[in-house]
């Protein structure tokens, strides 16, 4: 077998002052032109696999290393970082600290310009042609959406024409259209500019769009590698580690185990396109349950706690002009409610949630809380209806404990029970073993709960939630779905602003759509994922179950597997009430 | 009362945070921004130097007149320009009161505003320059004059880090008051609820040095693979670098113009 164009023999690596290595004892081979997923559950060396390709394990974080690496021939231990970087790139996760210059131009030719490269500024440019980003070149990198500093990130590690690039978890950062935009640049670099590309992922269903193999990684060591249909119908091996295959592959699967499915163990369909003709082959007995949705429970007789009068905010921009967020909004959020906001970036979800935690004021109308109009109350008084918590936790962590930040509310207000309350929280979410430690050196998980602790420790009969399953790997988002389910019965009200279709499905009993500061459809999951025109109108990406739904033209769609066998293979005859019990 | 402190709620953060972004990015078709940063930071150190040894009234008022037109066209930030006005006005009302009490009379309080011309010409000047000039080009020119690459680099780092820096004080602020508690009596002229907002306004600090702390991990590495610490070993890339600076006519007249005007109003005096 020839050598792959990244050739790894033997390779172990320890961190300084940790006992047990991350690496152990790895062999791989990397084929010039593939596009690799590289996938395993936290802590299986996935990030420190791939900083051994790009030199800077062991060059620039030193440790215990044995075996060898080498990247288009060149041995990682004899060529330089710098070296190496002309011709393998990294995108970080935390892209956005790798953008050093002021404007996307200056970035993108920082690095040529660095090596002395005298045809710099064209080595700049024709990375931002390839990416498609010749109209962002004199834009701050301030101005940018998080999906363009992506691409500028990228562009400025393509600057050094490397024939393999490196990607970490490009879609925990981005909103999933957003995400697909990288992905689709990521596959041009690939298909078009014979580029190796190299991604760390956790979603499957990007895998299975986009990539040609997987290489699992497991304890430090690759368990496989594999083309990506065989590696993602490896079903119990994936679920064994926290990774969820694509829902068609577990859907055929279920399917087959049920006993009405094709034995097809192996080779069951991997994405949606593919799906239909799978699916059509298969005796479906659908249920009929079309007619027998309830009617969302009518408002007029619940207490209403939140109410938007014609609400409009808008920011002013750098040239004086202002840019509405949100306009004329009228809307009712009432006791009990679990509301799911979703709608694309920039849709004006945020807002809305700053706009009720009173951080914000309108610009004209008015947002009630209760019996308080937010343009009279402080956030301080606000606060003690409401709690915000942040879509970054890092930017609530204002003390050096976690404890003590969940104390903080209580402390300043007096409150002679506070450690009871605190403890109650502490226990109540989990966090008795972390509660000493500073909130920024945990990990995205517990950084999640802790945030949510600050919030459930002011006892607060609203609480709002941004973006609460970003960037989270799917163990750590289960943990946060469980945590929302804690909120039932402590918070009146919960309203979630989100991109995380399923948690919208799975969660809420109430859906608004946002599209352009507008709210464009107020009402249950039924309704808005059983609509392919809203849905694409709001430009949302519905759990791949609901589209498959749609494929073979269920209705009401289904919003899980087990939803999802049951009332097709068993065809079961569900009253509704009886089925909402099963889905809630 | 209840008004002005509404009034001041809307001088909020978002909006101080929209004037630095205007002063630090806004002006960049500006004449000064467009002369080389090597003749703009020549200019400064003139009009910042010379007025020190210049004692003439006329010539200072002069010279104020000229570095205020030199403001005026750059579009410089107007909520700059009402602090140093007020902070001006401030001072005068003062001399005014110290030489009314302490004697000396009007002969001290013109010495006094002599000194304060000074100070408005050099702080004219240096809003004009600094407003203006890239710190892209500014790290360029230092760096042209054999300032380590280390230090051009951070200054202009922290151009880029400005509006992140901005954001992240900001949202920290509002987790302070999104569970901190108000002053329950306001106090006298709101002083209680002034010093709420200062105290946090410090306390803010805190948690933005740790999580920039946290964040500059990814920007070392970034900068290690991106060639950083090649570049600065390298003396061909600093040619390469400063290749694009060029003085041109335009920048020869400005500062000729600059310096006979100065010139010019000496030979007058005299």
């Amino acid at each position: 077998m020839p050598q792959g164009i990244i050739h790894i023999e033997g390779l172990s690596f320890t961190y300084p002052g940790s006992g047990c290595p991350v690496l152990k004892n790895v062999d791989l081979e990397v084929e010039k032109g593939d596009f690799v997923a590289v996938i395993g559950s936290n802590g299986s060396g996935k990030t420190t696999l791939c900083k051994a390709m790009n030199g800077l394990i062991p060059q620039y974080i030193s440790g215990d290393f044995a075996g060898k690496v080498e990247v288009n021939g060149l041995n990682t231990l004899e060529t330089t970082v710098a070296s190496l970087a002309r011709h393998i790139a990294y995108v970080y996760q935390d892209f956005e600290n790798q953008l050093v210059r002021s404007t996307v131009y200056e970035d993108v030719i920082f690095a040529p310009l660095n090596f002395g490269f005298a045809d710099y500024r064209e080595r700049g440019l024709q990375a931002l042609k390839i990416l498609g980003l010749e109209h962002l070149k004199d834009r701050f990198i301030w101005e940018l959406s998080g999906g363009q500093k992506h691409l500028a990130a990228m562009a400025g590690a393509l600057s050094l024409g490397p024939d393999i690039i490196i990607v970490d978890e490009p879609a925990a950062q981005l909103d999933p259209l957003t995400a697909v935009r990288v992905y689709e640049k990521l596959q041009i670099l690939n298909r078009d500019y014979g580029k190796t590309i190299i991604v760390i992922e956790h979603n499957s269903e990007f895998i299975a769009d986009y990539c040609r193999s997987v290489i699992m990684m497991d304890g430090g060591c690759v368990f496989w590698q594999k083309p990506v249909r065989e590696a993602l119908n490896r079903i119990d091996e994936l679920k064994e580690r926290n990774i969820h295959p694509p829902q068609v592959t577990q859907a055929a699967h279920l399917l087959f185990q049920s006993g009405s499915g094709k034995n097809n163990v192996g080779n069951y369909p991997i994405q949606i396109a593919e799906s239909e003709a799978y699916f059509a082959g298969i005796n479906l007995k659908p249920s009929c349950c079309a007619h027998s949705i309830t009617e969302p429970s009518p408002a007029n007789n619940r207490e209403p706690v939140i109410t938007f009068q014609g609400a409009s905010y808008g920011y002013k921009t750098l040239e004086n002009t202002t840019h509405y967020v949100l306009s004329n909004v009228d809307f009712t959020i009432y006791e009990g409610d679990r509301l799911a906001i979703v709608g694309s970036n920039g849709a004006g979800k945020s807002t809305l949630l700053k706009l009720i935690s009173g951080i914000i004021k309108p610009q004209s109308g008015g947002v009630t809380v209760y019996d308080s109009n937010t343009r009279d109350a402080s956030p301080e008084n606000l606060a003690e209806i409401v709690t915000y918590i942040f879509q970054h936790p890092e930017e609530m962590f204002i003390e050096d404990s976690i404890r003590r930040d969940i104390e903080y509310f209580l402390k300043v207000r007096k409150n002679p029970n506070l450690e009871v309350l605190v403890d109650q929280v502490v226990n109540g979410l989990q966090l008795t073993e972390l509660q000493n430690q500073n909130g920024r050196l945990l990990s995205g998980g517990q950084q999640r709960r802790a945030s949510l602790a600050i919030g459930v420790a002011t006892h607060p009969s609203v609480i709002l939630l941004d973006e609460p399953t970003g960037s989270l790997d799917i163990s750590s988002r289960k943990e946060m779905v469980a945590m929302l389910e804690y909120l039932k019965d402590r918070v009146k009200t919960v309203i979630v602003a989100t991109h995380d279709m399923q948690l919208a499905a799975e969660w809420a009993n109430r859906i608004a759509v946002m599209k352009d500061g507008k709210i464009i459809e107020d009402s249950d999951k039924y309704r808005v994922f059983g609509n392919p025109a809203l849905l694409k109108e709001a430009n949302l990406r519905p759990p791949q179950i609901v589209e498959l739904c749609h494929d073979l033209g269920i209705s009401p769609v289904a919003f899980s597997l087990g939803e999802f066998s049951n009332r097709l293979v068993l065809g079961k005859e569900d009253h509704h009430g009886k089925y909402y019990e099963t889905v809630e | 009362m209840e008004n002005i402190m509404k009034r001041l709620n809307k001088i909020s953060v978002e909006n101080i945070k929209l004037e630095i972004m205007r002063t630090t990015f806004g002006n960049r078709d500006t004449f000064l921004s467009q002369l080389d940063p090597r003749v703009l930071m020549f200019w400064y150190l003139i009009f910042a130097i010379f007025p020190w040894f210049i004692y003439d009234k006329i010539v200072l008022v002069a010279l104020l007149a000229f570095v205020t037109f030199i403001a005026a066209i750059s579009k410089v930030s107007k909520v700059i320009i009402f602090l140093l006005c007020f902070g001006i006005a401030s001072e005068i009302i003062c001399y005014g009161i110290v030489a009314y009490f302490l004697g000396g009379g009007l002969e001290a309080f013109l010495a006094l505003i002599g000194l304060t011309m000074k100070l408005a010409t050099i702080s004219l000047a240096s809003i004009a320059i600094f407003g203006n000039i890239d710190p892209e080009r500014l790290s360029d020119a230092l760096l042209s004059w054999g300032v380590p690459g280390q230090i051009t680099f951070a200054v202009s780092f922290g151009y880029r880090m400005v509006p992140v820096l901005i954001e992240e004080y900001n949202n920290i602020i509002n987790s302070f008051r999104l569970r901190g508690k108000s002053p329950e009596h306001k106090g006298f002229l709101y002083w209680r609820q002034l010093l709420h907002m200062l105290k946090i306004a410090i306390y803010a600090f805190y948690p933005l040095i740790f999580n920039t702390a946290k964040r500059t991990r990814t920007t070392v590495e970034a900068l290690e693979v991106r060639g950083f610490s090649y570049a600065l070993q390298n003396k061909e890339v600093k040619k390469l670098k400063l290749a694009y600076l060029k003085i041109r006519l335009k920048d020869i007249a400005f500062l000729a113009g600059s310096v006979s005007y100065v010139i010019f109003l000496m030979i007058i005096v005299k």
